[in-house]
């Protein structure tokens, strides 16, 4: 075996030993284990359908966001589900990593619809059981709308007699997916016939979008609508009609009168709007292929009584023909409209579309770049997250100098030993090195291990399946901004700027208004100092992603807090202010970032100046005073510069930390406008988990983040020496 | 150089009231040493002259100023702390500077003050180093430093001989009374310990419980104290208070076995009057057994150079503790019963406790 190979293996056995550290210890013989994402109606219904199964079976509901990370982790070392249920789309992924079995017996595709076949059917192999099939529709609210409208012009048309503040028709216009169905109607497709490639691109794709943009620029769609709003809007009777899934029905009560019918045809065309169709499938872990029970299971979960269940309780729409759903207009017209849909590739590839092409969306939507320019850069942006690997570098320089590091180790501890009496001293430390062992293996653990795993894997790049050894290969990479310009957004310049920025104005922040509350509540005058130093501590108190998530509402363009608050200060005063789009541009979507991370972040500096503060002796103070200093000259050339040694190292943890902030940029902006606010973390994330798991380039993120860091917490640590010398 | 004149200065905290009323008058250029226990409210006194804190009522005045309602810093007061409160983040340069900073002097003037300061203090080769890296007795001198060089009109001093050892400050005790002679400014020294305000004040006054009981030259109420009170407090060994009753007889009056020897001292003789009869311990010596006013079983001797200082019981109320300080030639053991003859004593009446001097 070559070197490379080796620590490559190695590696991966590293991290199998990470992973298997924390999975759960494997179990005897056991019940079928079943696991699935459902929640509300839909897992109602599959409780429903194993009540009526004839077997043990133990179901474990994961969180949809871990769902995919779970599975990949846990299959791999033969934990996790004999039986999983996911969307059809991961199969290509799943194939992949070898975590799911090609059905060890016959399926007959007669019993299912030509889409359901075509998602589980590779290689002239079943690898999954279609349940149900998801995809967009036409809801008609029929209060506002009686007829039915021919095309997406006649519903733009319908503005004219719909009430005041009622939108014709609403829809995630800023979405890959929904627009998916509209660039159909103009005769393109995200993806190639392969699904290898991007192919948002051409005459199609610019004139769907300038479509759409004509449709939000006449106020026909709303701006900015993501899927939570366009249920909102719906089922308020703010929106006449809108494009959603058989999920609206079961948020819909019986308030809203309405109708499902296929998507309309665009006139310009003469096409129809074609959604792209998710089918629901059953699969089997490779454990689970050689697990009698697990095949009897998922046969059961795959029935038509099972279908007839989730019919019935989840109203979805199941994957077999033999299974009637004209009882339900609602199941009716999505199996209707799912006939006419394009089935969602299952590639890789396909994975890496979404977020160029959503970039693409957003960027024609919000006006800032022709369509032309926009679709060519999420051409590029795609390009770049499929590049191939930077090529495999010869291992030989690293083993030359590992063997030259152990040799030198090796002899210096040879030195050691045969000099000054080492062993002796060795045998007299003994107890000593007792005493520290625990601690010092804690450390290796938690601290030291991953550090080297993350450095480690920084020299790797490829999936985690095939990391392939390619020296200083993401470091050359994303130094030289892959080769694009270096001052190009989503450069590591750029977002290395940006990081800067977010951490000066963040800490400046922390530290001005934590001394000035912790100033405050330190005066012995005050009144109810003790109630205002617990309510300041709050915010710190409550975990980041609960305020994270807290303040992105607050943002809301239509719906937030603060638009709210815009409102009332309109009505009070009589002013017009519009409400902002705080995360169309990246000024606003900065300054809400900052806004909620500064809520998270000066009670730490409070409670660090509070707790200085009490270190300055009162009579220092009175000295100055009888000298002749004036409050601010107190302040300014006394107290300041003596809570200034205890300050800084908080102030050095505050910038680590915002340097950090992983939460806030991730959960309130989001990256938004077009990955402008991401910081280095966020990007490093998204390269690791979003664009293609390129693990290794993410890991060369990391560490040189984490050389970054360290390089400023050196120089910090020098300027504070020199402060306490002087000081 | 101002005189200081206070009048029914009151200062309440909360309900407790600290200062009942305060009348002081400190002429031009005077040492004033305010002493008394602890908990008296000397320090508060010194902090509402120095302006730290506002009076409840009644006024202070500086010369013909009336200061009660001003910043310290309007003043022109210069303080030396207890603690020093030096400018830990400022060299010793920087320390003495400050204030003179803040006043915005000239540069050359500044150097200058400073230099002769330094001089004067014999701090010199300090001027570069931080307060951290001082010995307490150069914090002391420092302390005084910053004081000093910015030529107040009154400096005000809170206990700063409490954190030196023994030693060190009998000769600082010095210093600070030359440097007082030197520049002439009137000074206000708050101290508990009595050998300070013996040896350094022009004008003493002795608090207790917020008032004033007692002001005047350090020897005058030394020798006529006013009242049980500043009679217990001032000297060392303190003085012996016993109740006794008056009589007179054919050999004059007598507190009970002690013969009153100068009545013509005291005002209010009257037979069967309960008196305090106080007996410095120093205003006592051995004679022989038949002129003795008192007879002294001998507990615990100390020895202390020139003398020697007696604690004992007196033979005629066994469990009254009383102390003698003797010449040290007298050989005195543990045991032994002494006769005591009492040259001088004092009187004062034992429901007001006041002197009938």
């Amino acid at each position: 075996m070559s070197p490379v190979r080796v620590l490559a293996r190695a590696l991966t056995i590293l991290l199998a030993l990470w992973v298997g550290l924390v999975a759960k210890p494997a179990r005897a013989e056991q019940p079928v284990q079943l696991w699935h994402a459902y929640r509300g109606a839909e897992e109602q219904a599959l409780v429903e359908i194993l009540a009526g199964f004839e077997g043990e079976v133990d179901v474990l509901a994961v969180p949809y966001d871990a769902y995919a990370a779970k599975l990949e982790s846990s299959i791999p070392l033969g934990e996790g589900p004999d039986v999983y249920i996911d969307a059809h789309e991961r199969l290509g992924n799943f194939r992949e990593r070898g975590i799911v079995a090609a059905l060890p017996f016959a399926v007959d595709p007669n019993q299912y619809t030509v889409n359901a076949n075509a998602a589980v059917h590779f290689e002239d192999q079943v690898w999954a059981l279609p349940l149900s099939q998801k995809c967009l529709a036409l809801y008609l609210n029929t209060d506002l709308v009686s007829e039915t409208p021919a095309s997406l012009e006649a519903i733009a048309a319908l503005a004219a007699s719909l009430p005041e503040g009622v939108y014709p028709l609403a829809y995630e216009a800023r979405g890959a997916y929904a627009h998916a169905a509209v660039l159909a109607a103009f005769g393109g497709q995200l993806f190639d016939e392969q699904a290898d490639d991007y192919a948002f691109e051409g005459e199609a794709a610019v004139r769907s979008l300038d479509y759409v943009k004509a449709l939000l620029d006449a106020g026909v769609v709303p701006e900015d609508a993501d899927g939570a709003l366009v249920t909102t809007l719906f089922a308020a009777g703010k929106a006449a009609t809108v494009f959603s899934g058989p999920w609206l029905a079961s948020d819909l009560g019986d308030a809203i009168h309405y109708r499902v019918v296929p998507l309309p045809i665009v006139e310009a065309t003469g096409q129809r709007l074609r959604p792209l169709l998710t089918v629901e499938v059953a699969l089997l872990s490779p454990r689970g292929a050689t697990n009698p029970e697990a095949i009897r299971l998922i046969q059961a979960l795959a029935g038509p009584e099972a279908a007839a269940i989730r019919a019935r309780v989840a109203r979805s729409l199941s994957a077999r023909v033999d299974v009637p759903s004209s009882e339900d207009p609602l199941l009716a017209a999505f199996a209707e409209q799912s006939e006419l849909a394009q089935l969602m590739p299952s590639t890789s590839a396909m994975r890496s579309v979404w977020e160029p092409a959503n970039r693409a969306i957003r960027k024609v939507l919000r006006g800032d770049m022709p369509t032309e320019d926009a679709l060519a850069e999420g051409r590029g942006r795609f390009d770049d997250v499929r590049r191939p690997p930077p090529p495999p570098a010869s291992a030989t320089p690293l083993v030359v100098v590992l063997g030259l590091l152990s040799l030198f180790g090796a002899g210096w501890l040879i030195h050691r030993a045969r000099t000054r009496s080492g062993l002796a001293a060795l045998r007299r430390s003994l107890p000593a090195y007792a005493y520290i062992a625990v601690g010092t293996i804690a450390v290796a653990v938690l601290v030291v291990l991953p550090i080297l795993f993350g450095a480690g894997a920084s020299l790797f790049a490829g999936k985690s399946s095939e990391m392939v050894y390619v020296g200083f290969g993401n470091f050359r990479e994303i130094l030289t901004a892959r080769g694009g310009s270096l001052l190009a957004s989503g450069s590591f310049y750029v977002v290395l700027a940006v990081t800067v920025l977010w951490t000066v104005v963040n800490v400046s922040l922390h530290v001005g208004i934590g001394l000035v509350v912790g100033l405050l509540l330190s005066r012995p005058a005050m009144r109810l100092r003790g109630l205002y130093r617990v309510l300041l501590i709050v915010p710190w108190a409550v975990p980041s992603y609960v305020t994270a998530l807290a303040w992105r509402g607050m943002f809301h363009r239509q719906f937030g807090a603060v638009t709210g608050l815009i409102n009332a200060i309109d009505g009070w005063f009589g002013l017009s202010i519009e409400p902002i789009a705080w995360f169309a541009r990246f000024s606003t979507a900065f300054t809400a970032n900052v806004a909620t991370n500064t809520w998270l972040g000066f009670p730490f500096m409070m409670v660090v100046t509070l707790g200085a503060l009490a270190a300055v002796p009162k009579d220092v103070l009175e000295a100055a005073e009888v000298d002749g200093a004036s409050r601010w000259q107190r302040l300014t050339k006394i107290t300041l510069p003596m809570i200034a040694p205890t300050m800084l190292p908080a102030v050095m943890l505050g910038t680590i930390w915002t340097f950090n902030m992983f939460n806030v940029v991730f959960l309130v902006s989001g990256g938004d406008p077009d990955g402008t606010t991401d910081i280095l973390v966020s990007e490093a994330y998204r390269w690791a988990f979003t664009r293609d798991a390129q693990v290794g380039y993410a890991a060369a993120y990391a560490v040189l983040i984490f050389l970054l860091l360290l390089a400023t917490s050196r120089l910090v640590d020098r300027i504070s020496t020199r402060v306490k010398g002087a000081g | 150089m101002v005189g200081v004149r206070i009048d029914k200065l009151v200062k309440r905290f909360g309900d407790t009231q600290v200062l009942r009323g305060v009348d002081l008058d400190i002429p031009d250029g005077a040492f004033a040493v305010l002493v008394g226990p602890s908990g008296c409210g000397k320090s508060t006194l010194l902090r509402l002259i120095a302006g730290l804190d506002r009076a409840s009522s009644g006024s202070i005045r500086f010369g013909e100023r009336e200061v009660t309602e001003l910043e310290p810093r309007e003043r022109d007061i210069a303080m030396v702390f207890q603690s020093y409160a030096l400018y830990p983040h400022m060299s010793v340069r920087a320390n003495l500077e400050f204030g003179l900073r803040l006043r915005k002097t000239d540069a050359a003037v500044m150097q200058a003050r400073v230099d002769e300061v330094a001089k004067m203090l014999d701090i010199g080769h300090l001027l570069a180093r931080l307060p951290r890296d001082l010995s307490g007795g150069q914090r002391q001198r420092v302390a005084m430093g910053r004081a000093i060089v910015r030529r107040p009109a009154l400096f005000l001093f809170d206990e700063p001989l409490s954190n030196l050892d023994p030693a060190l400050r009998t000769q600082v005790r010095v210093d600070i009374r030359k440097q007082h002679d030197q520049l002439g400014a009137t000074s206000i020294y708050v101290t508990h310990d009595q050998v300070e305000a013996m040896t350094l004040a022009d004008r003493l006054f002795v608090l207790q419980a917020g008032q004033v009981q007692q002001s005047g030259q350090p020897i005058e109420v030394y020798r006529a104290p006013i009242n049980c009170f500043v009679a217990g407090f001032l000297g060392s060994p303190a003085m012996n208070l016993l109740d006794r009753e008056l009589s007179q007889s054919d050999a004059g009056w007598s507190a009970g076995e002690l013969a009153i020897r100068e009545p013509q001292a005291f005002t209010q003789l009257a037979p069967g009057r309960e008196v305090v009869v106080g007996v410095r311990p120093h205003d006592t010596s051995v004679c022989s057994d038949e002129h003795a006013d008192l007879r002294l079983h001998v507990d615990v001797v100390e020895t202390l150079g020139p003398e020697l200082t007696v604690h004992g019981e007196l033979q005629t109320a066994p469990g009254r503790a009383f102390i003698a300080a003797l010449p040290s030639e007298h050989a005195v053991r543990r045991g032994d019963v002494i006769p005591l003859r009492v040259d001088r004593l004092h009187l004062f009446d034992r429901q007001t406790t006041r002197s009938l001097r």
